[in-house]
C-alpha cells in the first residue's frame, strides 16, 4: 500500500494548529504531545517503529519533565518572580489579539510549507520530494509562534515545535545517522518543557508566599 | 583533552558558581572563564578545520584558530568580570552554558550539534536577560536570535549537499544559514535586538554574547562559503554582504547620535557587521585577516570599555577608544584597511558603504575620547584594576605595531 500524502499532511497540520493555539501552564508539554502525534504517521512511514519511538519518547519525556520541573521548582529554596505565562510587555490595543495573529500565521504557513515540500528534496542517499509538507508546516508554525511571542511560554512552545519538526526531518533524510540525529534534535523539546515547568514551579511558590504574607 | 570534557568543565563550574558564591565573593565568577581558557590550552588539536556542513559525526579536537579564539575570549571575559564594580553571581550560570556551547560549536563539523549548542546558549542568554529586565527589548533577543537558531536547526537535515549542489535545495540551505548567522550576530535587522539589549542592561550582562558567542559564530560563518554550498554560495555571500553593510552604516550612525552609554556596543556591532560583510561578501584572504585583527582588538579593549563612564579608569578608557578609532598605529587601522581592500575588490558600492561606516565609527570614537564625565574613584580592584587596564592598553598598542604577528600568535594564521 502506498503512502497517502494528504493523510500525512492532514495529521501534521492538525497537530501544528493545536500547538499554535495552546496557552497556559501546561502548554509546552501539550504542544510536544500534539506535534509528535501529528508527525507520528510521517515518522512511521519513513522511520518505522524506531522513528515512532523517537517521537513517543520525546512526548512522554516532555510530560514527565514538565511535571518534574514544576515539583522541583516548588521544592527548592530559590524563588523567582519570572512567571513564564505573564507577557513580558503590554502591547497597544489592537484589533486582533495574540491568538488571532497566530491563526493568521498558521494560515500563511500553508503556502510556504507547500512550496518547500514540492521544491526542496530531502535525503542523504535518495531524494524524497513532496512528503515534507507536515514537517515544513510544523517548523513554519513554530517560527511564527517564536516571532509573535509575548511570553517565555510562547518561546518554549516554539522551540519545542521546531525541535520535533527537525527531528522528524532527520528521519526522512535516511542513512545511518538519521536516528541519532532525530533523537538529538528532539532533545530540545523535553528540555523546553522542563524549563517551563521549573519556572512555573518557582513563580507559583513565590505567588503563594506573597498571598500568605498579605493574608 | 577532548573538547567535550572542556565543555563539561565550563558547564559544571558555571552551574556551581551561583550556588557556592555569595555577594562578597561574587567576583570569583571570573574563575569560570579562566579555567575554561586554561583547559582549552590543553585541548586535543585537530588538523582539519571544523566546518559545520557535514553529517552527524563525533567531536575530535579543536583546530588552531578555534583554540586561540576560545582562549583569548575566556581571558577577556575573566578580565571583564574582574574589572566590574559589582557582579551578580547568577551570571556564572549563563557564562558556563555559553562557554560550553562555544567550545562544542568550535569543535563540531556537524550542523545539528552546532545548531543545538547555539540554541542552548541563546536560550540561556535570553532567559538571563528577560529575568533581569522583562520587556519588549529583552524578549526580542529571544525572538530574533531564536529564529536564527531555528533556521540553523532546519538547515541540518538537508546537509551535506554533496550530490545536491544544483536546484532549490542548496538555495534554501544557504538562505537558512544566512538567516541563522545574521540573527545570531545581530546584523539583522540592522542590529535591532542587540541594540535594545545594550541599551537596557548592564554591559557585563551582555558580555557573554559579545565576547564568547559573536567571535565563535563569526569564525564558523567565515568557513561556510569554503564548504560545499553549490549554487547556494552566492545567495549566502550576497545576503550577508548587503545586511552586513547596512548594519555597519546604521550602527556607525547610532554610535555617533546615540547616548554615550551605548556607544561601545554600537561601535562593536558596526565593526562586526563590517567583518561579516567583508568576510562573507568578499571572501579573499585580506578580509579574514582584517576581521581577526578587529576581533582581537575588541577582545583586548572590551574589559575596559564594558564599564560605565562613571566607574573610573578615565585615561585607559580614552586610550582604548583611540585603539578603536582606526588611526594608525591602532590595530583597527590595519583591520579596517584589510576589510576595505577586500571590499574594494568587489564593487564600488560596497566600498562607499564601508567607508561611510568607518568614518562614522571614527567620529564616535573621537566623541567618546573627548566626553567629559564626572569620574569617581576607580571601583572594584582599585589600583590593581587600573594597572590591569593599562596592561591591556599596552597589549592593544603592541597588537597595532605588529598586527599580523599578533593574529598569527593567537589564531595560527
Amino acid at each position: 500500500m502506498g503512502v497517502s500524502a494528504p493523510l500525512l499532511s492532514a495529521a501534521g497540520v492538525v497537530g501544528a494548529v493545536v500547538a499554535m493555539m495552546l496557552d497556559g501552564r501546561r502548554a509546552v508539554a501539550l504542544a510536544v504531545v500534539f506535534v509528535a502525534a501529528g508527525l507520528t504517521p510521517t515518522a512511521a512511514t519513513f522511520g518505522g517503529a524506531p522513528g515512532v519511538a523517537v517521537l513517543g519518547v520525546s512526548a512522554v519525556a516532555a510530560v514527565l519533565l514538565s511535571w518534574a520541573g514544576g515539583v522541583g521548582g516548588r521544592a527548592l529554596p530559590w524563588l523567582s518572580r519570572l512567571d513564564p505565562t505573564i507577557p513580558a510587555f503590554a502591547p497597544a490595543d489592537r484589533l486582533f489579539g495574540p491568538r488571532s495573529s497566530r491563526a493568521f500565521g498558521a494560515a500563511a504557513a500553508i503556502p510556504v510549507a507547500s512550496w518547500v515540500s514540492f521544491n526542496v528534496p530531502i535525503g542523504q542517499v535518495t531524494a524524497v520530494e513532496g512528503l515534507l509538507f507536515p514537517i515544513a508546516y510544523t517548523w513554519s508554525c513554530g517560527v511564527i509562534r517564536l516571532l509573535l511571542a509575548r511570553t517565555l511560554e510562547d518561546l518554549a512552545v516554539a522551540v519545542a515545535m521546531v525541535s520535533v519538526a527537525t527531528g522528524t526531518a532527520w528521519l526522512l533524510r535516511s542513512g545511518t545517522d538519521s536516528f541519532p540525529g532525530a533523537a538529538l534534535a528532539c532533545v530540545l523539546a523535553p528540555l523546553s518543557a522542563l524549563l517551563a515547568g521549573w519556572l512555573h514551579g518557582r513563580s507559583s511558590r513565590h505567588a503563594r508566599a506573597l498571598v500568605e504574607h498579605e493574608a | 583533552m577532548n573538547p567535550l570534557v572542556i565543555a563539561a568543565a565550563w558547564l559544571v563550574l558555571g552551574l556551581a558558581a551561583p550556588v557556592l558564591l555569595r555577594r562578597r565573593t561574587a567576583r570569583l565568577v571570573a574563575v569560570v572563564p579562566l579555567v575554561g581558557a586554561g583547559l582549552t590550552l590543553l585541548a586535543a588539536r585537530s588538523t582539519s578545520t571544523a566546518v559545520p556542513l557535514g553529517g552527524l559525526s563525533g567531536i575530535g579536537g579543536l583546530d588552531r584558530a578555534g583554540q586561540g579564539m576560545l582562549i583569548l575570549a575566556g581571558l577577556s571575559l575573566a578580565l571583564v568580570i574582574l574589572l566590574q564594580p559589582s557582579i551578580d553571581v547568577s551570571l556564572g550560570r549563563t557564562i558556563g552554558v555559553v562557554g560550553a556551547a562555544a567550545t562544542v560549536v568550535m569543535a563540531s563539523s556537524d550542523p545539528l550539534v552546532t545548531a543545538v549548542a547555539l540554541t542552548a546558549s541563546m536560550a540561556t542568554l535570553a532567559l538571563h536577560w528577560i529575568g533581569l529586565s522583562p520587556g519588549r527589548t529583552t524578549l526580542a533577543a529571544g525572538r530574533v536570535a531564536g529564529t536564527g537558531t531555528a533556521a540553523l536547526l532546519a538547515a541540518s537535515p538537508f546537509l551535506p549537499l554533496t550530490g545536491f549542489t544544483t536546484g532549490d535545495r542548496p538555495v534554501v540551505v544557504a538562505a537558512l544559514l544566512a538567516t541563522g548567522t545574521a540573527a545570531m550576530l545581530a546584523v539583522y535587522p540592522l542590529g535591532g535586538w542587540a541594540a535594545g539589549i545594550i541599551g537596557s542592561l548592564k554591559p557585563v550582562d551582555v558580555a557573554p554574547w559579545m565576547i564568547l558567542l559573536v567571535p565563535v559564530v563569526l569564525l564558523i560563518a567565515e568557513r561556510f562559503p569554503g564548504g560545499v554550498l553549490g549554487n547556494g554560495a552566492p545567495i549566502f555571500e550576497h545576503v550577508l554582504l548587503v545586511v552586513g553593510l547596512g548594519s555597519a552604516v546604521w550602527g556607525g550612525f547610532w554610535a555617533v547620535r546615540g547616548p554615550g552609554a551605548t556607544r561601545y556596543g554600537r561601535v562593536f556591532m558596526a565593526d562586526i557587521a563590517l567583518c561579516v560583510a567583508a568576510v562573507e561578501g568578499a571572501a579573499v584572504s585580506p578580509a579574514i585577516t582584517g576581521a581577526l585583527i578587529i576581533l582581537v582588538t575588541h577582545l583586548i579593549v572590551a574589559p575596559i570599555l564594558l564599564r560605565s563612564d562613571q566607574a573610573g579608569l578615565l585615561w585607559p578608557r580614552r586610550v582604548a577608544w583611540a585603539l578603536l578609532s582606526g588611526v594608525p598605529p591602532s590595530p583597527t587601522f590595519w583591520g579596517r584597511l584589510l576589510l576595505l581592500e577586500a571590499l574594494a575588490a568587489g564593487n564600488v558600492g560596497s566600498t562607499i558603504a564601508a567607508v561611510v561606516a568607518m568614518v562614522a565609527i571614527f567620529i564616535a570614537t573621537v566623541l567618546a575620547c573627548s566626553t567629559r564625565v564626572r569620574v569617581g574613584r576607580a571601583t572594584g580592584w582599585g589600583r590593581a584594576g587600573e594597572v590591569a587596564a593599562w596592561l591591556l592598553v599596552a597589549v592593544g598598542i603592541a597588537a597595532g605595531l605588529a598586527p599580523q604577528s599578533f593574529t598569527g600568535f593567537v589564531f595560527g594564521h
